[in-house]
């Protein structure tokens, strides 16, 4: 079976029969992995992962292929690009299927929920942590992530993630003059 | 979550703390997925991990594709792949006739060229012979030679116009 990577974009972006045909058998593994895995949260049925599926095909080549053509191999690779098409295009689906119609107990919970405003939070200050030490502490306190995930996530080592995330505490605990345990 | 150098304590202080509203900057599909392989300079995947950190959607994105994009992919269900490829035309459709009328009336370098000339030849056939049980052209060459004279089918000609003008009073 012909590999993402080894399709000609040019010849796809013609309109090419086969080329479509061979692309579409060498990404269907991801986009159906992509959509399945966005659709997981919004409890949508097999035929909406289909529908959603087919919407990320015609996005590709509506308008004359115009959104395919936008891809530069040389800023990423067609995997990486087309994961983030199809994530996107299956989020847009799901958005449009729930509008008005859904029960509120079949909405998942981290989509209802709020942040608690009575809460009085100190603000960090800008420029006190670095984007990346943000992205580190958002990951792994507010969305509970486990250190070798954002490794995985950011390509950098698990140590790296660990003491990035210690220099940012130390920070943080230096500006609120908090005491570590 | 690894709890090894993650004390309550920090989560804690983590949650007094809010992060300023920082307007999330645009980012594009390439740039997003550019970042999430690492092709980006310290510069350009800051501006990308700003809008990350502020964006609880695209921090869900970066972790479920980049933990996709590292796994084998199950293979999809068939009548996805045939949905999609019936989006782009067939080229026989889409191309315009290269061999001229006749070899496509033939069926030439068809797939049913024999059939095709087998039924024009039978067709040939009948037509021959029931041109040859009628008599042929010699037999209706006879007739209007030496058959019944041009002037007497005229003359039925003229008498049937006059009755036809008697009969509208003109």
């Amino acid at each position: 079976m012909t590999e993402l990577n080894q399709i000609d974009l040019r010849v796809l972006a013609t309109g090419n029969k086969r080329a479509w045909d061979t692309f579409v058998v060498a990404s269907t593994p991801l986009i159906n992995a992509v959509v399945r895995r966005t659709l997981s949260t919004y409890r949508l049925s097999e035929e909406d992962v289909m529908d959603a599926a087919q919407d990320v095909y015609v996005r590709l080549c509506a308008n004359d292929f115009r959104l395919l053509k936008t891809y530069d191999p040389a800023r990423a690779g067609l995997s990486t690009w087309l994961a983030v098409v199809a994530r996107s295009s299956a989020v847009d689906h799901a958005r449009r299927r729930r509008q008005g119609t859904t029960p509120i107990d079949d909405v998942p919970e981290v989509a209802l929920a709020v942040e608690d405003r009575h809460v009085e939070k100190l603000k960090i200050p800008a420029g006190l942590l670095t984007e990346r030490q943000t992205l580190i502490l958002k990951y792994l306190y507010d969305e509970e992530r486990d250190v070798a995930e954002v490794a995985q996530l950011l390509k950098i080592d698990a140590q790296t993630v660990r003491s990035t995330h210690h220099k940012a505490l130390l920070r943080l605990r230096e500006h609120f003059k908090e005491e570590s345990p | 979550m690894s709890t090894d150098r993650i004390t309550q304590a920090d989560k804690e202080l983590w949650q007094r703390l809010a992060t300023g509203p920082v307007a999330s900057p645009e980012v594009s599909d390439l740039e997003f997925a550019a970042w999430l392989e690492g092709r980006l300079s310290e510069t350009q995947a800051a501006r990308i991990e700003a809008a990350v950190a502020t964006n609880p959607e695209m921090r869900r994105a970066a972790m479920d594709l980049s933990e996709i994009l590292g796994m084998p992919l199950p293979a999809a269900p068939p009548r996805m792949a045939v949905r999609a490829q019936a989006l782009v035309g067939f080229e026989a459709e889409r191309a315009a006739p290269r061999h001229g009328w006749l070899r496509s009336l033939l069926g030439l370098g068809g797939g049913f060229a024999l059939p095709r000339a087998a039924m024009a030849t039978a067709a040939v056939m009948i037509a021959i012979s029931g041109f040859m049980l009628g008599g042929g052209l010699g037999e209706s060459y006879a007739k209007e030679r030496y058959g019944n004279s041009g002037t007497v089918v005229s003359s039925q000609n003229s008498n049937e116009l006059t009755a036809f003008f008697a009969s509208d009073g003109i």
